[in-house]
């Protein structure tokens, strides 16, 4: 049984690398991941909760300003628990004043708000992963997340 | 040991399941599905009581948190088939404005006629009128259409249906008591009110007395509060649970509404962790204000373009 458990943990190791989190809440709709950016950002804070985790950030725009933005995360704390990512270490990665590489893909209705698709430190390690592709069971297009 | 392979075969099936992140109209990305699709954890062929039906049991492809239902669980819509409404059942479902399914107006809607309305009409959350998207609970059908896992506690004289996502919990009664008339409940209920029965090998709940705030499922589907559902849940191997349901609904639909089969797959008790606990997350949006802070200052202005709103 203890060697059961230890495949399995390798197993949700292994689909940790393969496997994201799927979004509960209904937002993608909202979100354009065709006009998706990636940049440097200093975060401002984060919320590790339902239904979405939430990253808030600064950003330096083409002109020289600093813009705030505000973004949530496709998974919720469940996923990111399953991926490995606890609330401390989670809040511990995206504490305030830490400068991340960012990318979002931003709102169809425009603004400063967006969907987190990848966040890196700036030695490009992953940070609260939750990089997500979706099973595609029967009539799953017409059951996006 | 045939448990251990089956275990590592986990990881090969539900990665190798997997397509790219669905946003609106993406393509799908990634090798086609292949193996079982979801964490056969226990040998299906192993010998079992078709009557205990006592564990967790999920339709999530990876087991819990994320992911998407498995590939033999059926979607998270109640049907397939096309729904007969009536006048009234017409009007409450016009009157819906869910955030699933293939955006309202799009080509990839339009480019799909073989599907209901039901599923092409998704709008952002903040201009749509999911009760969900307070966090309320999800009700019946609804929740077990969820993909999270739910846990099925047995007790002598009823059945706990306890579901991961918003904690929630249903009763269904096991000790011969009627189910009401749906038109002699006074107060309507998010979770309904159950009552099972054995019919051979097969679990029959009928239900009734829903709050009608509630949706089918996510795609908006609307049910009276003279809603009666039945529910067959059958044990058919070691490790799935297949339910079949019929939705009966004279003020909304001209005729009984049959579902899509459903199922549900076992894990063991300690497949879900958090901080070396096992058994359900307790999977909940609380407080009330964490989750109005999210749709303040994320998902409204994400669907409507308009700076967050100051807190209320």
């Amino acid at each position: 049984m203890r060697r059961l458990v230890a495949d399995l943990s390798l197993g949700a190791a292994l689909l940790a690398a393969t496997l994201p989190a799927a979004a509960h809440h209904g937002t993608l709709i909202s979100y354009d991941r065709d006009k998706q950016w990636t940049r440097e950002a200093t975060v401002t804070s984060f919320h590790y909760a339902n239904p979405h985790p939430q990253l808030f950030f600064d950003v330096v725009d083409d002109r020289g300003s600093a813009e705030h933005w505000s973004a949530e995360m496709l998974s919720n704390p469940s996923a990111l628990l399953r991926l490995g990512w606890t609330k401390v270490r989670s809040v511990d990665a995206l504490a305030p004043g830490k400068k991340i590489n960012v990318t979002i893909a931003p709102s169809r209705a425009g603004g400063t708000v967006g969907l987190v698709l990848k966040i890196t430190d700036q030695q490009g390690a992953d940070l609260v992963s939750d990089t997500v592709s979706y099973p595609q069971p029967p009539n799953a297009a017409a059951q996006k997340p | 040991m045939r448990l251990r392979c089956v275990a590592l075969r986990i990881v090969v099936a539900a990665a190798a399941a997997c397509f790219a992140p669905a946003g609106v109209a993406q393509p799908p990305l990634g090798a086609p599905p292949s193996g079982p699709g979801y964490p056969q954890v226990y040998d299906p062929a192993m010998p079992f009581d078709a009557r205990d039906i006592a564990g967790i049991w999920t339709p999530n492809v990876v087991g819990f948190g994320g992911g998407g239902r498995c590939r033999d669980c059926g979607d998270r819509g109640f049907s397939l088939e096309f729904p007969v409404f009536t006048p009234a059942g017409q009007a409450a479902f016009d009157a819906n404005t869910p955030s699933y399914g293939r955006a309202l107006g799009s080509a990839d809607a339009q480019a799909h006629p073989e599907e209901h309305i039901g599923r092409r009409r998704a709008q952002p959350p903040a201009l749509g009128n999911d009760l969900y998207q307070q966090c309320n609970p999800m009700g019946i059908p609804r929740a077990i259409l969820y993909p999270d896992p739910e846990e099925l506690v047995v007790l002598p004289d009823r059945i706990l249906q306890h579901f991961q996502w918003g904690y929630g919990l249903r009763t269904i009664w096991m000790d011969g008591r009627p189910l009401p008339k749906s038109e002699e409940i006074d107060l309507a209920r998010w979770w309904g009110y159950a009552v099972g029965r054995w019919d051979g090998n097969t679990l029959v709940v009928t239900s009734t007395g829903y709050d009608e705030r509630t949706w089918i499922d996510h795609f908006g589907y609307p049910h009276s509060d003279r809603m009666v559902l039945e529910e067959r849940y059958t044990r058919i191997n070691y490790d799935t649970l297949e339910l079949k349901m019929v939705l009966t609904d004279p003020a909304y639909y001209a005729q009984p509404w049959v579902a899509q089969t459903k199922r549900m797959h076992l894990i063991p008790g300690n497949f879900i962790q958090s901080s070396g606990w096992s058994g359900l997350i307790e999977d909940l949006c609380a407080p009330v204000d964490e989750v109005d802070t999210f749709n303040r200052l994320i998902r409204d202005p994400a669907g409507t373009g308009k700076p967050a709103e100051p807190p209320r």
